[in-house]
């Protein structure tokens, strides 16, 4: 009895002692492998681009960029699948980072309040991360060190706007039903705001109603089906905050048999430039932007302050929150911009020749936080 | 509705010969969903006298209502079963992939023609019959098989989605079925309404659904009187795989495009239809035309509310309030009934 008293006395100890030993191994290891140990040789580097799916045609083309700046750097390459959920996305991270590897990272986040939790990851692990399109606010690079060393996107106010200025004027007078994104999403939200506050200089242009298909093609389907029972012949015009929704809403139009509507949109996406490259192209507006450009900036940009060649703390605000150039297309101006897919190699030489700032057709434009009209 | 129960059991509850005033307290204990969706469809009607009372919108409003209709009548046999089937969403992607893939399309050259519809209610039933397999041979419960095979049907998806655009049915021909008018509403909704009466029909009428409402009533009554209990459990797992299969060939018929995911919100949508229609998750009660209310309820305040002019901000919490507000009116004349609620 006595015997087995003091061994379960013992084993405790030996319990106490193997965890106390755990922790503090697990609290040199956080504070040991520290975030400023300098430059990290070429060779040993590793790129990461995390993606919201794999299956929306912009993140596919999220991953075409990573791949080709691999390619180009030669460097190794790695697919972050978040399958839209937050905790895949900080899980799978996280677990790349512990593996040792120097690791260079482009997150296009599933929700901005994942940003703290990955450049926290980033700061223990020493890599360098670009953040794209969302963030929360008040979260800013240069607060955070080196590590975060970039928050970049492409202005939604400047496509709500320019998008809705094609669609206002080629419809002269009447009525325009808008289709957002996931109503919590700030893409939407500013792009929504650029539109609103652009109709404005047309008076006889009248903005039915905002409806929110999420992003998504199917919901945007039924969404335009009721938005035609509702309003009929008043509708002149569709606008969407992504090509995907536009796809859905220009099929339920179709299928309604309805003729003479226009549409504009966002993001140029293939089929769609498809559509508009036939003769009665009903889509009168795009803008220009592409996934494999967002991701090889991204990449390039905490790249370049992985190797030592930009001191993210010496940057100037507008270049550690950036906002890029999103180009407006229509019918006419449309070869301009797609010759950019058909090389994307090309372009991804261009950018390491002239830098993540500096590039065409998406130029740095100005510093964030983006203003809403 | 009379229930179908009553040739199991010796006694029949509600089988009273004469129309006494109990009889037609009992009409309008059945039929609380039915008036519950009649005061929605009148007070959108008051409210857009313009734009809800419509036909361009009683159009809308079945078409819309066809794929749920198509995926309830499965769901509704699985859930009389007792059980629940959670692998709607995947199998719709799956089998809507399937489909698009093997139709004329922008992607590939393979053109079954209509046999691709074929193929993708069949790989609908074969993830189903997957799944009452599981559930029956390994006696895993069924919202644990259904979900993990979801999740395949989501992969299959990814797979046959790969890194590639996204694939668009060619114009013309079948992508325009499903929206052409036959009688006034569109073929969606007539397959929709076929689908519903042949599940009708099975589970009145034939020993297949009978023996789901006994296995759902009490899984072991039914076993010791010689019910072959997995082998139902199977044919209904199956079926309803394929009313998935089926309903995600429709939806990417309708849309003209096949998205890696395009039955996303159906599960959650369909369950609710099933349980306000009044089919208890329990097992053993309710029934098809039960659930085609439910849909046809749930419909109708998305629609009914897009059309008062509800902002979308607050239309999620409207819609929850309103859909309890009809769960609570329709339950209301079941109220007294001795029933233990958990």
């Amino acid at each position: 009895m006595s015997t087995s008293k003091s061994f379960r006395k013992r084993l405790a100890a030996g319990v106490a002692a193997l965890a106390a030993l755990g922790l503090a191994t697990a609290c040199s290891s956080t504070s040991g492998s520290g975030a400023n140990a300098g430059p990290i040789a070429k060779e040993d580097i590793v790129l990461v681009a995390s993606v919201i799916n794999t299956t929306n045609p912009y993140f596919a083309s999220n991953i075409e960029g990573a791949q080709a700046l691999g390619k180009k750097l030669d460097l190794p390459v790695e697919i972050v699948d978040s399958e839209g959920s937050s905790q895949k996305e900080i899980s799978k991270i996280q677990a790349i980072l512990a593996q040792g590897k120097k690791v260079v990272l482009f997150v296009n986040t599933v929700a901005s309040s994942d940003v703290p939790p990955i450049i926290n990851a980033c700061k223990q692990a020493g890599a360098y991360c670009t953040i794209w399109w969302n963030k929360p606010d008040d979260y800013e690079p240069w607060d955070q060190g080196d590590n975060f060393v970039a928050f970049q996107k492409h202005g939604g106010v400047d496509s709500g706007r320019c998008t809705a200025q094609t669609l206002a004027e080629s419809i002269g007078k009447g009525g325009i039903i808008a289709l957002a994104g996931v109503q919590d999403s700030t893409t939407s939200q500013t792009r929504v705001a650029g539109l609103e506050d652009e109709l404005k200089n047309y008076p006889d242009v009248d903005l039915l109603e905002v409806r929110p298909a999420n992003w998504d093609p199917q919901l945007a389907f039924q969404e335009t089906q009721n938005m035609i029972a509702k309003y009929g012949d008043q509708i002149k015009g569709i606008w969407a905050a992504d090509d995907g929704m536009i796809i859905g809403a220009k099929e339920a139009v179709d299928k309604a048999g309805l003729t003479g509507i226009k549409f504009s949109s966002d993001g140029l996406y293939p089929p769609v430039i498809d559509i508009m490259k036939q003769p009665d192209n009903p889509i009168v507006g795009e803008t220009f932007h592409r996934g494999y450009m967002a991701s090889a900036i991204g990449l390039y940009t905490a790249y370049l302050a992985a190797t030592g060649e930009i001191d993210p703390s010496e940057l100037p605000h507008e270049k550690r929150n950036s906002l890029f150039k999103i180009s407006c297309v229509t019918p006419e101006n449309l070869d301009e911009y797609t010759k950019y897919d058909d090389d994307i190699d090309g372009w991804i030489d261009s950018l390491i020749e002239n830098g993540p700032w500096d590039t065409e057709p998406v130029p740095l434009v100005g510093g964030g936080p983006e203003v809403l009209p | 509705m009379t229930n179908p129960n009553a040739t199991l059991t010796a006694a029949p509850r509600d089988s009273h010969p004469t129309r006494t005033p109990k009889s037609q307290k009992r009409v309008l204990r059945q039929g609380g969903e039915g008036l519950a969706l009649l005061l929605l469809v009148v007070v959108f009607s008051v409210i857009n006298p313009d734009s809800f009372p419509t036909v361009v919108n009683l159009q809308t409003v079945l078409d819309q209502a066809s794929t749920p209709l198509i995926i309830g009548v499965g769901a509704t046999l699985v859930i009389l079963l007792g059980c629940i089937d959670l692998s709607v969403e995947g199998l719709m992607s799956a089998c809507g992939l399937a489909f698009v893939l093997l139709s004329a399309n922008s992607r590939t050259t393979a053109d079954l023609g209509l046999w691709a519809i074929a193929v993708g209610m069949l790989l609908g039933a074969f993830l189903g019959l997957a799944n009452g397999l599981v559930h029956t041979l390994l006696k895993i419960p069924s919202f644990i098989v259904t979900l993990g095979m979801g999740f395949v049907g989501f992969g299959i998806a990814t797979l046959l989605f790969g890194d590639e655009q996204l694939p668009f049915l060619a114009e013309g021909g079948i992508t325009d079925w499903p929206t052409e008018k036959f009688l006034g509403l569109t073929h969606s909704f007539w397959l929709a309404a076929v689908v519903v009466a042949v599940g009708v029909v099975v589970s009145r009428f034939t020993r297949l659904g009978r023996f789901t409402y006994a296995i759902g009533d009490n899984e072991q009554i039914a076993r010791d009187n010689g019910v072959a209990v997995a082998r139902y459990k199977v044919a209904v797992f199956t079926i309803g795989g394929a009313c998935s299969g089926l309903a995600g060939v429709l939806t990417t018929m309708q849309l003209g495009s096949a998205p890696a995911r395009v039955g996303i919100g159906m599960l959650f949508l369909t369950i609710a239809a099933v349980v306000i229609g009044g089919t208890s998750l329990g097992g053993g009660r309710g029934g098809i035309l039960r659930t085609t209310v439910g849909v046809l309820m749930l419909t109708v305040i998305n629609n009914g509310l897009i059309h008062s002019g509800v902002s979308p901000n607050v239309q999620t919490a409207v819609s929850g309030g309103v859909l309890v507000a009809a769960i609570v009116m329709a339950s209301w004349p079941h109220r007294s009934r001795l029933r233990i609620m958990k």
